[in-house]
């Protein structure tokens, strides 16, 4: 006996675009899918400022005046937030992705170069060392 | 019997994967300091001043320029749009070659801007 179709046909459970809502830990995955909307924010502000810096000096000056307004200011408080929670989820996964070292102490080496890439920005703009 | 095609995806896992490097280690000190303690007035004026941001950038052949393009906008860019695009997926938006091609052909175009104008091609 053969069947007409030829190919099994396994059952498909319908999934509902709401999945993610029902439990705390796709809720948690898709929080943290979510953080490069922010990110696509400040990309696009930071590619902004290249090409207002090409464009000349008073570009430049609406470019800052741009930063300098509050939803701009709150958006980019919200990409701070995100890019926390990005780096928190991402470097608890390369320990389990490349075990070399007790996991801790992995995570505290990247948090280690988050702080190091801060400090050398801060010192950069003049406000250390 | 044909060759098994041979998958894209490693390309694009691989600049997800260096973008989110990028946006873990990178973009919160860029952030707080372009994005939020200069506009709040908490740097000295002058730090993102425009010659000073531009001899910046322009310094060792432009090569800082390229640097900050690259870790800050062209490589997160890919991470970015390669969450959303499975993210699109996920929320049963979008699927399919079309979905794919706009994200990661977004991600190309800007990152081309971006290095356009980061000042290496000058």
């Amino acid at each position: 006996m053969q069947d007409s179709a030829g190919a099994r046909r396994p059952y498909l459970q319908p999934l509902s675009r709401s999945w993610w809502l029902k439990h705390s830990f796709f809720l948690r995955y898709m929080l943290r899918e979510a953080t490069v909307l922010p990110l696509l924010f400040f990309c696009g502000c930071l590619l902004a400022g290249l090409y207002s810096l090409a464009q000349g000096e008073s570009q430049y000056q609406s470019w800052l005046t741009f930063m300098a307004q509050p939803w701009v200011i709150a958006l980019n408080a919200l990409v701070l937030l995100a890019s926390l929670y990005h780096a928190k989820t991402f470097f608890e996964l390369f320990p389990r992705v490349m075990p070399l070292l007790p996991a801790p102490l992995m995570i505290a080496g990247q948090w280690l170069g988050t702080i190091a890439v801060a400090l050398l920005l801060l010192w950069l703009f003049g406000v250390i060392g | 019997m044909s060759q098994p095609k041979r998958s894209d995806e490693p390309i694009w896992w691989a600049l997800f994967s260096a973008g989110g490097v990028c946006f873990a280690v990178i973009i919160p000190g860029l952030v707080l300091t372009i994005g939020l303690l200069y506009p709040l007035g908490l740097l000295p004026e002058p730090a993102l001043s425009y010659t000073r941001v531009q001899s910046l950038l322009h310094s060792w052949w432009g090569l800082p320029g390229l640097i900050l393009a690259g870790s800050a906008i062209c490589l997160p860019l890919f991470h970015a749009m390669h969450r959303v695009h499975h993210g699109l997926h996920d929320l049963k938006l979008a699927k399919g070659r079309l979905a794919k091609i706009l994200c990661y052909g977004l991600a190309s175009l800007l990152s081309a801007v971006a290095i356009f104008y980061s000042g290496i091609i000058a």
